[in-house]
């Protein structure tokens, strides 16, 4: 019953480690290693907004019939972090390990208030509401994430 | 609007002088328990004590009730899809019953006044009522279906049992009520309920989601998330129901599975820590670690305080699970939401925020945590050597650390407020 939200809370936190590496090259002042471990955090994020975006939201909001609910706050959330990362990327073209670390603690704490919603609540219900199809949405999600993902996190 | 979109998006976050008057408040009776044990250190005596008793209600009715349910206001929409109905006016009538409750619960043990005791207990129950009453109504239209939202559930139930136990033991001692039960297994069950039920509860059901997202650490294993709180619940009830029953369990058997079910929670919590992947654990981290040890050591002192008679393991068990566990997982805690909720507001009114530790820096936060360690340290201390002078000690160092506490916050309101003048 929960195969959309296995799939998707399994690639927010594949997202984390790729954020963890980053921060913690950045706060040993490794910058060039943070820089790499920074893209593949940036390209992971991105992949999982756009397979959101482009595959699972438009599918609940033709199920549900709801264009303006939780999916329109979670595309409102996606810019605000995009947002996030881009200053968190500035950070890093700085090499400024304060301005890095206040900018990494932000941009996670964003995220994971984020990750809750939807993970508590959103995924659930297209888990629901989308049951008779959620395997072949799953497969399509999961091609969309895999193309995206990074294929090993630098410890 | 939809449902879904009323709990998820802004417009389900209570304006951020909402919680934030339950946490600033909240510190105030924290420095009103250090100085009352300042200028009262017979208090520490044994915990029998009124001013022992007092000093209890003023953390846990004042400090740690206002910040749990200021919190809970701000996270029930966002991990249990819970939109609180009219969130304003109920805010206001639960921190003003709240407040004026515990205030006068505090002056009836010091003062020992019966009426002082049964307002104090009407104003808790008329506030705990109102709040969940509104959390009940808002979980009702809930879709989230997750173990956090369930947990946060068995939680309210905890609290709803405290409350009760709590409202019958004030009638007992101020009015003399004559219960068909005896009134010792009655004071164990409401702190049972009270710190395990109610407070226990509600940092599992928080800690299963904050500790693996925000300290990146593997996930608690599911079967221990799946069952803690459905147990918890299930052993207090059955010791709830024995004990009414009139078949008084011996303490060991009452105390022993609550206690071992503390221990594996803390003791989970703590291996996770120890593998985050974040860099460079800052203060806050290290502050709820703390949090975790001490909820071990207080059920440990609490096992100790069956098998002995001194007075010190009692005092002991208290300081270790209240100041040393929840003091310090909900200090930990507030220096992570409060800076959060004012980067939250400027960035939803349009404006460029500082980021977290521009609106929080990290020096007086560490100095703080700092002195609430040693403050933990003080507190031990004076109930060892039972000295008047070191508890005096001890009282000006609470006092001091929820002051420093109140401080660190206002300074995040301030730097809040003149970015917002500076935007104009």
């Amino acid at each position: 019953m929960s195969t959309l939200t296995d799939l998707m809370t399994h690639d927010h936190r594949q997202c984390d480690d790729a954020f963890a590496s980053a921060e913690r090259h950045a706060g040993r002042g490794e910058w060039e290693a943070a820089r790499g471990a920074l893209e593949l955090f940036a390209r992971a994020l991105c992949t999982h907004f756009d397979a959101e975006e482009s595959i699972l939201f438009p599918r609940f909001e033709e199920a549900t019939s709801m264009t303006h609910g939780p999916t329109q706050v979670m595309r409102e959330e996606h810019r605000e972090l995009r947002a996030a990362l881009g200053r968190l990327q500035d950070a890093l073209e700085a090499r400024d390990a304060d301005e890095y670390a206040g900018e990494a603690e932000t941009l996670l704490i964003m995220m994971q208030q984020h990750n809750m919603k939807e993970e508590s609540i959103l995924y659930p219900m297209c888990d629901r509401r989308l049951h008779g199809e959620r395997e072949d949405l799953a497969l399509a999600l999961g091609q969309r994430l895999a193309a995206g993902e990074p294929a090993e996190v630098a410890p | 609007m939809s449902g879904a979109r009323r709990t998820l998006g802004y417009e389900a976050t209570p304006a951020f002088h909402i919680p934030l008057s339950f946490f600033l408040a909240a510190t105030l009776f924290g420095v009103g328990a250090g100085l009352f044990l300042l200028f009262h250190p017979d208090a520490l005596d044994s915990r029998w004590t009124p001013g022992a008793l007092a000093l209890t209600h003023l953390i846990t009715a004042g400090f740690m009730l206002l910040t749990m349910l200021g919190a809970l206001l701000q996270i029930l929409p966002v991990v249990a899809g819970a939109s609180i109905p009219a969130v304003r006016p109920v805010a206001i009538g639960v921190h003003a019953l709240v407040s004026t409750g515990a205030c006068s619960l505090a002056w009836g043990f010091m003062a020992g006044s019966p009426a002082a005791l049964q307002a104090g207990g009407g104003l808790l129950g008329g506030g705990l009522l109102l709040f969940l009453g509104a959390a009940v109504l808002g979980l009702r239209r809930s879709e989230a279906s997750q173990t956090t939202g369930r947990d946060l559930r068995i939680a309210l139930i905890g609290l709803a049992a405290t409350a009760v136990l709590g409202i019958l033991l004030v009638l007992v001692l101020s009015r003399g009520l004559a219960l068909p039960f005896a009134f010792g297994p009655l004071i164990t069950l409401h702190v049972a309920w009270g710190l395990l039920g109610w407070g226990g509860a509600l940092l599992a059901a928080t800690s299963w989601v904050v500790i693996p997202m925000f300290q990146i650490t593997p996930e608690y294993p599911r079967w221990l998330t799946r069952f803690w709180a459905p147990l918890v619940l299930a052993v207090l009830g059955a010791w709830t129901a024995f004990d009414l029953l009139g078949n008084e369990l011996p303490a060991w058997a009452g105390s022993m599975i609550p206690m071992a079910l503390t221990a594996l929670f803390a003791l989970t919590t703590l291996h996770l820590m120890r593998r985050t992947r974040r860099p460079n654990p800052d203060a806050s981290f290290r502050t709820m670690q703390l949090a975790m040890a001490c909820l071990l050591g207080g059920a440990l002192c609490t096992l100790v305080a069956i098998l002995r008679d001194e007075a010190f393991w009692p005092l002991a068990a208290g300081i270790l699970i209240l100041h040393g566990g929840f003091v310090s997982a909900i200090t930990a805690m507030l220096y992570k939401i409060v800076p959060f909720l004012a980067w939250l507001h400027l960035t939803q009114a349009r404006i460029k925020a500082p980021h977290m530790k521009k609106l929080l820096p990290d020096l007086p936060m560490r100095r703080q945590l700092r002195l609430h360690a040693i403050t933990l340290a003080a507190l031990l201390g004076a109930a060892v050597v039972n000295w008047n002078g070191a508890t005096r000690l001890a009282g000006a160092l609470v006092a001091l650390e929820f002051g420093w506490l109140a401080a660190n916050l206002l300074g995040t309101v301030q730097r809040w407020r003149l970015t917002r003048q500076e935007a104009g």
